[in-house]
C-alpha cells in the first residue's frame, strides 16, 4: 500500500511544483507528468491572529492537500498595504511574498501545501510584514508517554521494551523498531536473527523481545509508529548488567545485620554474666537469655520450670 | 492510675528500661509488616510487561502477600504463645529474605505469587504479631504510648520504602531491586534481636506468690489461694478457674466466650471493609477530579506525614489519666471520625478541599492504627494477647482482601467515586456507633464483675483468716492436750 502511494505522491508533487512553486527537496524534472489515480483529499485550517504570533499544532495521518489561512486584526499602524510571506522550517519560501491589503479591519493570506510524505511535515509559517506571525506545525501522530528511564536487565535474561500509541490518535499501520548503532539507526528484522529478537505488534501496542541478553545489547531502541505521512519516533534505552551488581549492596546489607544481631546478642550475653557475677545466683535466667541463633526451643524449655524465692 | 485491667501477668512488667529498645524493635517488625506489600507496587508495571500478564493478575501479588500475612496470624500466635517473640522473629525475617531472593530469579508469575506471596507473607505474620505481642509484656502503665510508638513503624517505613524502592528500581530493574529488598528486610532479624524475653524474676506486688510461667501462660497454678483474686480482678477471672487444656498453650479458643472479644471481633469485621479501600483510591480519585499525578502523589504523602505525627501522639493521649481507663470509647470515637470523614469527602472540592481531606483522613487513620491492638490487649489481657490477635487476623483477612475490590466495583458500577466513600463511611461509622453502645453496657458489666469479686475476695480472704484462727487453736490444744 506504501509503495503506490509513494508513487502517487510524488507525481502530484511534480504537478504542483510547476503551478505553486513551493519548496521541497523531491523535484524530480525529467519524470512525464501522470494523471493521479485517485484525487487528494483537502483540509483547510484558519486562524485569527490576535496578538503578534501564535502556533497551531496539526496531527496528519494521510496524505491531503491542506489550506492554511492567517488571519490578523493588524496592530496600531494599520497600514493599507503590507507584505505578507509563508516560511517552511525557518527558511522563506520561495515565490510566496504577496501584498495584502487591509480589508474589513484584518489582513488575510492564505496558501493550499500538499502534504504528501515526510519531507512535507515541518513548522509552516506565515508572516504578515515582520510584525506578526502564526506557526502551523504539521507532523504524524506523536507517541505521548515516553520513557525517560533506562530499562534495566541482565545477562542472560530478556528484556522487553514496549511502545503504545495514545488512544486518542489515530492507529499507526504497522510499527518498526530501530536500533541505534552509533552512527545511525539500523532497523531490527527480526527474520535475520529470529532467536535473538521478536516483534509482537498488536494495534496500538509493540513489544520487542531480546532474548539471551550480552552486555552488547545495551544501547538505544527506537520504536516507530508508521502512518502513510511518515514514521513517528520514540526511544527507549536498555542497559545490561551482570548479576554481580545488585550481589554487592546484598552483600554487604545481609553482613550488617548479621554484626547488628551479633552484637545485640554479645552485648545481652555480657549483661547477664554481669548480674550472675554480682550473686544474683540462678541460672535460669542466663538460658533464658542466650538464645543462638538456631535454637528456637529456649522458653519452651524453660516453661515448666518452677523458680525458688 | 490506669485500672488493673490485667495485672495477672505475675510478675511487674518494667514499663521502661530495654522496654523501649523493643518498641524499637516492634517499630521495624510492624513497619515492615505493613509497609512492604505496599510498597511493592512500584514494580508492578515493569513486572506486567515482562511476563506479559493484566494489571489485574499482578496485583494478585499485593493480595497474596497481605493473605499470607493475615492468615498466618494464628500460627504465628501459636508460635509465640511456644516459644516467646524471639525465636519467631527470626525466622521471620529470614523468610521474606529468602521468598524475595527466590522471586529475583523467578521465570514465571507463579513463581511470584509463592515467594513473594506466600512465603514472603508468612514471614511478615512472624513478624507482626510477635512484635505486638512483646509489647504487652514489657509495658502496662505506659503500654499505649507504647503501642502508638510502635505503630508508628508502619507510615515511617512506608515513607522510607517509597523513594528507596524508586531507586533501586531505576539502578537495578526489579530482579536486582527483589534481591536487594531481600537484604534490607533481613533488618527484621535485627529487629528480633533486640526482643529479648522479659525478666520475669522482678517481684510482682508481695501478695502473689504463685510460681511463674513463662511466654502465654496460664494461670492455673494461681487459681488455688483466694489471696491471689486480687489480681484476678478483670474479666479472665472467669475464665481462668477453668481447667486449662493442652490446646490451650497453643491458641486460645475460649477467647470466642469472652465479651469483650466478640465485640471488638464483630466491629472490626465491618470495619475492615471500609478501612483500606479509602486509602488506595486517594490518588486515583484526584485524578479523577483532574488533578495531575504529581500533586495526588503528594496528596498521599501529607496522609503519611499526619499519619506518623499523630499515632505516637495518640498513644500518649490514650495513656493519660483520664483516658486509660475509658479507653475503649476513644477507640469508638476514632473509627466513627473516620466514617464522618468519609462521608463528607465527595464535599471536597478542587485541590485543596482534597489537601483538608487528606489531613483530616491521615489524622483518623493514625489514631484508629495506634488504638487499634492497644484496646484489644486492654480488652483480653496480655496474657490472651497473642492468641487473640491471631484469631484477629485471620478473620479479618477477609475483608481486608475483598474490601478494594468491593469499592473498585462501586466506582466501575456508578462511574462515580462518592458513592464508594458514602459506602466506607457507612462501613465505619455503624461499627464505631456499635463499638461505643456495647462498651458502655460492657464497661458496666466490668465494674459489676469487678465490685462482685472484691466482695468475694473479702469473704474469703476473711475465711482464711478464721481458718487460720481455728487452727492455732487447735494446736494450742494439742500442745496443751
Amino acid at each position: 500500500m506504501s509503495a503506490s502511494w509513494k508513487q502517487l505522491s510524488s507525481q502530484i508533487l511534480l504537478l504542483l511544483i510547476s503551478c505553486r512553486h513551493i519548496n521541497t527537496k523531491t523535484s524530480s524534472p525529467t519524470q512525464p507528468p501522470l494523471a493521479p489515480i485517485t484525487p487528494l483529499k483537502t483540509d483547510v485550517r484558519s486562524i485569527v491572529l490576535k496578538g503578534e504570533s501564535h502556533t497551531e499544532k496539526m496531527e496528519l495521518v494521510n496524505p491531503v492537500n491542506l489550506t492554511l489561512e492567517c488571519t490578523w486584526t493588524g496592530n496600531q499602524n494599520k497600514l493599507p498595504n503590507i507584505t505578507g510571506y509563508w516560511r517552511k522550517d525557518g527558511e522563506e519560501i520561495q515565490n510566496s511574498r504577496l501584498s495584502v491589503q487591509f480589508h474589513n479591519g484584518q489582513y488575510n493570506i492564505q496558501q493550499v501545501f500538499s502534504i504528501v510524505s515526510e519531507e512535507n511535515l515541518g513548522n509552516y509559517s506565515c508572516v504578515f510584514g515582520n510584525e506578526a506571525k502564526i506557526s502551523f506545525i504539521l507532523e504524524a501522530p506523536q507517541i505521548g508517554e515516553e520513557r525517560d528511564k533506562p530499562i534495566i536487565s541482565y545477562v542472560g535474561d530478556s528484556a522487553v521494551i514496549t511502545c503504545k500509541m495514545d488512544d486518542a490518535k489515530p492507529m499507526p499501520n504497522t510499527w518498526n523498531w530501530y536500533r541505534y548503532n552509533g552512527t545511525e539507526k539500523e532497523q531490527i528484522f527480526v527474520a535475520a536473527e529470529p532467536h535473538h529478537y521478536e516483534i509482537i505488534n498488536k494495534e496500538r501496542k509493540t513489544r520487542l523481545v531480546v532474548h539471551n541478553l550480552t552486555e552488547a545489547d545495551s544501547g538505544l531502541y527506537y520504536c516507530g509508529a508508521v502512518y502513510a505521512i511518515g514514521t513517528t519516533m520514540s526511544h527507549v534505552e536498555l542497559k545490561v548488567i551482570t548479576f554481580m551488581e545488585p550481589l554487592k549492596p546484598f552483600i554487604t546489607i545481609v553482613v550488617e545485620v548479621v554484626v547488628l544481631v551479633a552484637a545485640i546478642l554479645l552485648y545481652e550475653r555480657s549483661q547477664s554474666k554481669k548480674k550472675a557475677t554480682a550473686g544474683d545466683g540462678t541460672t535460669a535466667d542466663q538460658k533464658n537469655m542466650l538464645p543462638q541463633g538456631d535454637d528456637n526451643a529456649t522458653e519452651g524449655s524453660s516453661s515448666m520450670r518452677q523458680r525458688k524465692v | 492510675m490506669p485500672p488493673p485491667a490485667a495485672t495477672n501477668l505475675g510478675y511487674t512488667p518494667p514499663d521502661g528500661g530495654w522496654g523501649w529498645a523493643v518498641v524499637f524493635g516492634a517499630f521495624i517488625s510492624i513497619g515492615f509488616s505493613y509497609a512492604f506489600p505496599k510498597s511493592l507496587t512500584i514494580y508492578f508495571k515493569e513486572i506486567q510487561e515482562y511476563f506479559s500478564v493484566s494489571y489485574s493478575e499482578i496485583a494478585w501479588v499485593s493480595s497474596v502477600m497481605l493473605a499470607s500475612m493475615y492468615a498466618g496470624g494464628p500460627i504465628s500466635s501459636m508460635l509465640v504463645n511456644r516459644y516467646g517473640s524471639r525465636p519467631v522473629v527470626l525466622v521471620g525475617g529470614i523468610m521474606v529474605c529468602t521468598g524475595m531472593v527466590l522471586a529475583s530469579f523467578g521465570t514465571s508469575i507463579i513463581h511470584l505469587y509463592l515467594c513473594v506471596g506466600v512465603i514472603g507473607g508468612f514471614g511478615l505474620a512472624f513478624n507482626l504479631q510477635p512484635a505486638l505481642t512483646i509489647i504487652g509484656t514489657y509495658f502496662q502503665a505506659k503500654r499505649p504510648l507504647a503501642n502508638g510508638l510502635a505503630m508508628t513503624g508502619s507510615p515511617v517505613v512506608l515513607f522510607t520504602l517509597a523513594p528507596l524502592n524508586q531507586f533501586l528500581f531505576d539502578s537495578f530493574g526489579w530482579r536486582g531491586s527483589f534481591l536487594i529488598l531481600g537484604s534490607i528486610v533481613m533488618n527484621c532479624c535485627v529487629a528480633g534481636a533486640l526482643m529479648r524475653p522479659v525478666n520475669k524474676r522482678v517481684q510482682p506486688k508481695p501478695t502473689n506468690e504463685s510460681p511463674k510461667r513463662n511466654g502465654g501462660g496460664e494461670e492455673a497454678e494461681t487459681v488455688n489461694t483466694g489471696a491471689q483474686s486480687a489480681d484476678l480482678l478483670n474479666e479472665d477471672s472467669q475464665t481462668a478457674s477453668k481447667g486449662q487444656s493442652n490446646v490451650h498453650k497453643l491458641i486460645d479458643i475460649s477467647l470466642f466466650k469472652h465479651r469483650g472479644f466478640l465485640i471488638y471481633l464483630a466491629g472490626n469485621v465491618i470495619m475492615f471493609f471500609g478501612f483500606f479501600a479509602p486509602v488506595v483510591f486517594l490518588a486515583p480519585y484526584a485524578k479523577h477530579l483532574g488533578i495531575d499525578e504529581y500533586s495526588a502523589a503528594f496528596l498521599l504523602s501529607i496522609f503519611a506525614l499526619v499519619d506518623m505525627f499523630i499515632r505516637p501522639a495518640t498513644g500518649f493521649i490514650g495513656n493519660t489519666k483520664w483516658v486509660r481507663p475509658r479507653i475503649q470509647y476513644f477507640f469508638s470515637f476514632a473509627v466513627s471520625y473516620n466514617g464522618v470523614c468519609h462521608l463528607l469527602c465527595p464535599l471536597a472540592s478542587g485541590y485543596l478541599g482534597l489537601v483538608v481531606y487528606a489531613v483530616f483522613f491521615g489524622l483518623a487513620f493514625g489514631m484508629l492504627s495506634a488504638l487499634l491492638f492497644e484496646v484489644l490487649m486492654d480488652l483480653v489481657g496480655a496474657n490472651r494477647f497473642s492468641s487473640a490477635v491471631g484469631l484477629v487476623t485471620i478473620i479479618e483477612c477477609g475483608p481486608v482482601l475483598l474490601g478494594p475490590p468491593l469499592s473498585g466495583a462501586l466506582v466501575d458500577i456508578f462511574g462515580d467515586y462518592k458513592y464508594m466513600y458514602y459506602a466506607c463511611g457507612v462501613f465505619m461509622l455503624v461499627p464505631g456507633i456499635f463499638f461505643f453502645i456495647m462498651h458502655y453496657y460492657n464497661y458496666k458489666k466490668l465494674d459489676e464483675e469487678q465490685r462482685q469479686s472484691v466482695a468475694v475476695e473479702m469473704k474469703t480472704s476473711e475465711e482464711t483468716v478464721e481458718l487460720k484462727m481455728n487452727q492455732d487453736d487447735k494446736t494450742v490444744d494439742a500442745a496443751d492436750g
